[in-house]
């Protein structure tokens, strides 16, 4: 026996192997008849055998589209019914997490002291990566969905109610105006510290409770300068229109701050140890304050990621 | 000037759900897949055997057409034929296009 396999054969076979094993024989035994039927019908009108072949399997196409209408499996990855909460999820993520990322990534390395153009270099390789990742698991999720589940219900009911939110609610001015009080009193709160205190040293000069490194180095200036921009971009966000790079920049900022806070807290840098000393706290004391600061801080990255998720989802 | 690539679009659209019709009506007499292909194209149905031959086995999947392979001649085939099933939905697309035939008449008429 010959292993010469004829046009039809190799065409059967690729089309076969991209089935499931159970459809083939049956299907096999058809797509043979059909097209030996149609060689057939071609030399009787007097096409030469060979030709009438080529033309035939010409005709019928890419085999593995002919095997994807068999297995009704989609010729696209992510098809219509998904699509739209494919884009909504990747430019959420995107656009919140990626800043994330670069902020944290680049604020450590500037305050742990790498030079600045390793910095630099740093920030953009984490967020480049960060990006490539999420959109590469975020496409490969959604094309399995597509695959997993392709007669599911149709797309997800849409409702008025998910229409973008006018900037005029009650409610989130509420909010823009605390946040504005309150960065006025932190901001007081934490300049004025070195001169007023509780406790004095031998003097009667007052002790700060804020370690005096942070003015030393101007890290103080640069966490205050990073609060008002922070409050910037919540005005910014109330009157403007969501766009991209306004989600970007505001998410760079509001990360930037709870970063700061938790490199500070994590290495000692928040309190001053002379005020500790005078104010007589145990040992445990400064270390839970630390512990706290992180914590909330941890908590504040969490809520901006997750809000900027849902003003994308929404916009 | 319209121009061919903006009519045959527009034409494929307007086709799409009609060879289904097709199918169901021919297939009241048994028959097997390229013989209906020719049967369809003369009969004024173009449609590409890449499309048909899923097609068929996928309204046999949903129990409006039924199967048998026929043995009897020198190459065996499969032979489809439409079920009781395929002949009601048959009955109800065909109203649908004569209703459809009639609101367009009217479009024309009143306009």
């Amino acid at each position: 026996m010959t292993t010469t396999r004829t046009l039809t054969d190799r065409y059967v076979e690729a089309t076969l192997s991209r089935l499931p094993g159970r459809q083939r024989p049956d299907i096999e035994k058809e797509l043979r008849a059909s097209i030996a039927d149609a060689v057939d019908d071609r030399i009787d009108a007097g096409t030469d055998p060979a030709e009438a072949e080529l033309a035939v399997l010409a005709e019928l196409g890419d085999p593995v589209r002919l095997a994807a209408g068999y297995a009704q499996r989609p010729l696209q990855l992510i098809g219509p019914a998904l699509y739209l909460d494919y884009t909504r999820l990747l430019t959420a993520l995107l656009t919140t997490v990626v800043p994330a990322v670069a902020v944290a990534v680049g604020l450590v390395g500037g305050l742990q002291g790498t030079p600045a153009l390793r910095v630099v270099g740093d920030t953009l390789n984490a967020a480049l990566t960060t990006g490539v990742h999420i959109a590469v698991w975020t496409t490969l999720l959604f094309a399995i969905i597509e695959r997993a589940a392709p007669h599911r219900t149709p797309a997800r009911p849409w409702t008025p109610s998910a229409l973008p939110e006018p900037p005029s609610r009650r409610l989130r001015y509420a909010e823009l105006i605390t946040e504005s009080v309150a960065l006025v009193l932190f901001t007081a709160f934490i300049l004025l510290s070195p001169l007023v205190s509780t406790r004095t040293d031998a003097d009667g000069a007052p002790i700060g409770v804020f370690s005096p490194w942070l003015w030393e180095t101007g890290v103080v200036y640069a966490f205050i300068a990073l609060l008002v921009a922070s409050l910037g971009f919540s005005y910014a966000k109330y009157y403007l229109r969501w766009s991209v790079p306004l989600a970007v920049a505001g998410s760079l900022v509001d990360i930037a701050c709870p970063v700061t806070s938790i490199w500070l807290a994590a290495n000692g840098k928040v309190l001053n140890p002379a005020f500790v000393q005078a104010a007589g706290w145990p040992a445990d004391v400064p270390r839970w304050i630390g512990t706290g600061i992180v914590v909330i801080s941890i908590l504040t990255v969490v809520h901006t990621v997750t809000e900027g998720i849902r003003r994308a989802r929404h916009r | 000037m319209l121009d061919d690539e903006l009519l045959s679009t527009h034409l494929q659209e307007l086709r799409r759900g009609t060879v289904v019709l097709a199918c169901l009506l021919v297939l009241k007499q048994p028959n097997y897949g390229y013989a209906l292909l020719d049967l369809l194209d003369r009969s004024g149905f173009a449609v590409d055997a890449n499309t048909l031959y899923p097609l068929l086995r996928r309204l046999e999947k949903q129990g409006l057409l039924t199967s048998d392979w026929n043995t009897e001649e020198s190459r065996p085939r499969k032979f489809y034929r439409t079920s009781d099933l395929g002949a009601a939905l048959a009955d109800a697309l065909n109203r649908d296009w004569d209703e459809l035939d009639t609101a367009l008449r009217t479009l024309k008429g009143g306009s």
